[in-house]
């Protein structure tokens, strides 16, 4: 028996379709668009879903995100809802947008800088670790794209992304003319560690390493290079050997670092700085893990501790595409690595982890590979080795769902100049996850065991 | 080789989840057979410190899932997920008739998860643990708004969830002891209903001029849901615990302003004079004062205020005119109110009316009156401070059992959400229809 006062209410909600759909009425509430977890770390993955959909209707599943920066990453996908009138994007392929096919983290990993953004973005770098991303994602009508407004938004719903953990503690270290900073996890300790190193382009870069401190490891991140608090110029590497062995032993000093487990991780440059400590220096780290670096100097050295001279004899190397972008990549083919800096890795006593990325347009990251990797084998330590190898990947591989830029912005002055970093969208995603995963086994495996 | 120290690993996954959310603890990288204890510790927003502790042995790999391993003794046993929280209790020494409720629903609930080596019973702040981790409890999801309400008169608060909507609304009424409890009404729409929360013992108003308020005062909390922009004024449902099962049953069946998509009535009771303010019905339940009994521990019990339930029309809600689904929970040990007895009532007068199709009756052995959203700590019984004037405190025995009450909890939520979703969200012809309107 249904009851009177709901038949009349029926009546009163005749509403025009638009093209025969029922897609929202005063009758009806808006369909649903849900997130889980909606507080999830950098690492997580999470699954969207959208109910209460007409069946077998096409629908556009968007992502925005602003950046510390201000600026406005977006991604968007296309979908067609099934016949109970839900989407589900760890079960639906995209069949158009940012991505395409069944990508249950797409729109994450698929973020772009939107339509009127600031040229040549490099990937969102979290500046403030302390504070999350806020994603808004929205379910709208049809197959649309973000920048085709007014397009009716039919559901919403807000997702924080965060790289620290609660209890995760940031530690800012300017001890001994070391500059950098210590992210520990909570808890008394001791813990396993890392010391974690990037690339020339300076500064300090803290978001990997609040990563690793909300997996259970303390991790340091370590300037070297472009940062006000190191000596200057800021231009050049003012740092030798005597500071990366203080980095390490600040580590193991610390009262809630275990001394004899603490691996090195570097990405770029930072390739060589690991493999450099880890050789030559006395330092015994558990492990190392290297993602796409030279196995030796790029950049002439000033000294026998390793501090560089100022050189343009690398711009030598550079080459350029057709849009006068530039790639760095062979300068730091074997051949081009000035010799006296080549690390002695028949030294090498601690397991390696070696990442390629090999569509890396920034640096030659097969060839010193294939260089470490023979090294390694004439030694008779080839089983120190593992290797990883992605097609498609770029030079970037950092933590997974995150987006990557083929190519952002180097330098202003003297000239303006985009460098090409490589990796095609979605085979980069993939190797984002997937070494990422290996990495924290490889972690596991050697430090924690 | 070296002999390095075993590096214990303490996972919990997802550390920062709302509060309905399940987790999992994980203990790795000890031996096998390695007997320890995990723990929890939670300080609530007035200062007291909560643990629970549960006694576990690492399996053959040296790990320790407490998801699908048994904890041997503490304050849960068995396999329980979210024992660690159901099962939190106040530390040794604390005051008696705590009862945890979160009053600011802006900040989470901090949780700190420990592991300690051996089977430990006590004195867990005077020891160092193996690992610890913090985790977070959320009432509100991100992006749910919440907009206080005065308009009216009211002493309110509306959440809105992410998104231009249009929402379903919900009001969300507590019971007895008064108060603006927002926790509920938050989590709700963090699910995606609009909840307003309502104080209507002890509001501003009421405050100001020592008068209980009228039945307009549920009116107008309804209208301004009805009215709001972003809310769908035909889907509307009522949420009352214990006194808000009154009010909710009263509004559904005899407003003529008010009109439910569902109603979900938990821990409470039909019997009430029919016409009455809120006022007048407390003066009924308090005429019956003198059947107010004591447990061996001087603990207060009420339910026999209402009993033996009237077979006079004019003391009960005529459940025959009921128009609308009506979710009712109850607890079959509840020692506060007879919500069990009033359910098997309430179902009769139904059935015999021809409107039982719209009832659902979720019955709970063992569980207690303050069935309340999953994994919050049980109470027993708790300091109860009345809201006539002048104000009683007393020790009021709600009942239950911590296990089956903790289960009942769960289930019922969880039934709750799907009621309130088909009800609200769906419903009628749903999905699409090619029609030529």
């Amino acid at each position: 028996m249904i009851p009177c006062y709901t038949v009349q209410r029926n009546l009163a909600c005749i509403q025009r379709t638009v093209g025969g759909v029922r897609w929202t009425s005063s009758c009806r509430p808006a369909p649903l668009l849900t997130a889980s977890p909606v507080r999830a770390l950098i690492d997580d993955k999470i699954s969207i879903r959208g109910h209460f959909l007409p069946p077998r209707c096409p629908v556009t599943v968007c992502a925005q995100m602003q950046s510390d920066d201000g600026d406005l990453w977006e991604a968007f996908a296309h979908f067609n809802t099934n016949s109970d009138g839900t989407v589900n994007l760890t079960r639906d392929p995209s069949v158009g947008g940012s991505y395409l096919g069944c990508e249950p983290m797409g729109l994450l990993w698929g973020l772009q800088p939107a339509p009127g953004a600031r040229e040549g973005l490099r990937q969102a770098e979290k500046k403030k670790v302390e504070t999350p991303y806020v994603m808004l994602m929205s379910l709208l009508k049809g197959h649309v794209s973000p920048s085709e407004r007014p397009s009716t938004e039919l559901a919403a719903v807000t997702a924080e992304r965060w790289y620290m953990a609660p209890g995760v503690r940031r530690i800012e270290i300017r001890q001994n003319g070391v500059v950098g900073t210590l992210f520990l996890p909570p808890g008394p300790g001791p813990f396993p560690a890392m010391l974690d190193l990037w690339g020339m382009g300076g500064g300090l870069v803290e978001y990997r390493s609040a990563l690793f401190a909300s997996r259970g490891y303390a991790s340091f991140s370590l300037a070297y290079i472009g940062h006000k608090d190191l000596p200057g110029p800021q231009n050049l590497i003012n740092v030798g050997d005597p500071y990366y062995k203080s980095a390490f032993q600040l580590l193991q000093d610390h009262p809630q670092v275990y001394p004899d487990r603490i691996g090195i991780i570097g990405l770029s440059f930072g390739v060589y700085l690991a493999l450099r400590l880890a050789s030559h220096s006395g330092i015994k780290p558990s492990c190392l893990i290297c993602i796409n670096g030279p196995a030796g100097s790029t950049i002439k050295l000033a000294d026998a501790d390793g501090r560089t001279e100022q050189t343009e004899n690398d711009q030598k190397y550079w080459t350029y595409d057709d849009q006068g972008n530039v790639s760095f990549r062979a300068v730091s083919l074997p051949a081009n690595l000035s010799p006296e800096s080549k690390v002695k890795l028949e030294h090498l006593t601690c397991p390696l982890m070696y990442i390629v990325g090999e569509d890396d347009l920034s640096a030659s990251s097969v060839e010193n590979a294939n260089l470490i990797e023979e090294t390694l084998s004439a030694a008779g330590k080839s089983q120190l080795l593992t290797r990883l190898s992605y097609p498609g990947a770029g030079h970037l591989i950092e933590p997974p769902y995150t987006p990557n830029s083929r190519a952002s912005l180097w330098s202003v002055k003297p000239q303006k100049l985009v460098t090409l970093w490589g990796g095609h969208l979605a085979p980069h995603a993939a190797a984002q996850e997937d070494s990422w995963k290996k990495i924290l086994e490889f972690m596991e495996t050697n430090l924690r065991h | 080789m070296s002999m390095k120290p075993l590096c214990v690993k303490l996972s919990v996954q997802p550390s920062r989840g709302l509060v309905d959310e399940k987790f999992t603890v994980l203990v790795q990288n000890l031996l096998p057979g390695f007997q320890l204890t995990v723990h929890a510790l939670h300080q609530c927003e007035d200062g007291h410190s909560w643990e629970a502790f549960a006694h576990y042995t690492t399996d053959a790999t040296g790990t320790v899932n407490v998801s699908q391993d048994p904890s041997l003794d503490g304050t849960y046993s068995g396999v329980e997920p979210m024992g660690l929280l159901w099962s939190l209790r106040p530390v040794p020494g604390s005051k008696s008739g705590l009862r945890m409720r979160k009053m600011n629903v802006l900040t989470p609930m901090v949780v700190t998860i420990s592991v300690y080596q051996g089977h430990q019973m006590e004195g867990f702040l005077d020891r160092v643990s193996l690992a610890s981790v913090v985790v977070e409890r959320w009432y509100m999801a991100p992006g749910v708004r919440r907009v206080p309400i005065t308009d009216g008169k009211l002493t309110a608060t509306l959440f809105l969830p992410s998104g231009a909507g249009p929402f379903p609304g919900l009001l969300d009424l507590w019971g007895g002891g008064g108060k603006l409890v927002e926790y509920r009404a938050a989590l709700l729409a963090s699910h995606g209903i609009a909840s307003m929360a309502l104080d209507y013992l002890t509001p501003q108003i009421t405050k100001e001029t020592g008068k209980m308020v009228d039945n307009d005062y549920f009116e107008t909390a309804y209208r301004v849901l009805e009215q709001h922009p972003q809310i769908l004024g035909s889907r509307i449902a009522m949420l009352g615990l214990s006194f808000g099962t009154s009010v909710t049953l009263r509004m559904a069946v005899y407003s003529q302003d008010v009109k439910l998509s569902c109603a979900v009535c938990i821990s409470g009771s039909h019997v009430q004079p029919i016409g009455g303010s809120v006022e007048q019905i407390l003066a009924y339940f308090n005429g019956n004062a003198d059947k107010t009994r004591f447990d061996e521990n001087n603990q207060v019990i009420w339910r026999d205020l209402l009993l033996p339930i009237p077979t006079d029309p004019s003391l009960k809600v005529d459940m025959g005119r009921l128009q609308c689904p009506l979710l009712l929970v109850v607890g079959e040990d509840d020692q506060n109110w007879p919500a069990h007895e009033c359910a098997m009532d309430m179902k009769e007068m139904m059935e015999r009316a021809g409107n039982s199709h719209l009832l659902t009756v979720l019955s709970y052995k063992n569980a207690g009156h303050l069935i309340e959203p999953p994994f919050m700590p049980f109470a027993r019984a708790s300091t109860f401070k009345t809201v006539t004037n002048p104000p009683t405190k007393v020790m009021a025995l709600w009942g239950g059992e911590l296990v089956a009450h903790s289960r009942a909890q769960e289930d019922a939520w969880r039934k709750m959400l799907v009621f309130l979703r088909e009800n609200l969200y769906g419903g009628m012809k749903h999905g699409a229809s090619f029609s030529n309107l």
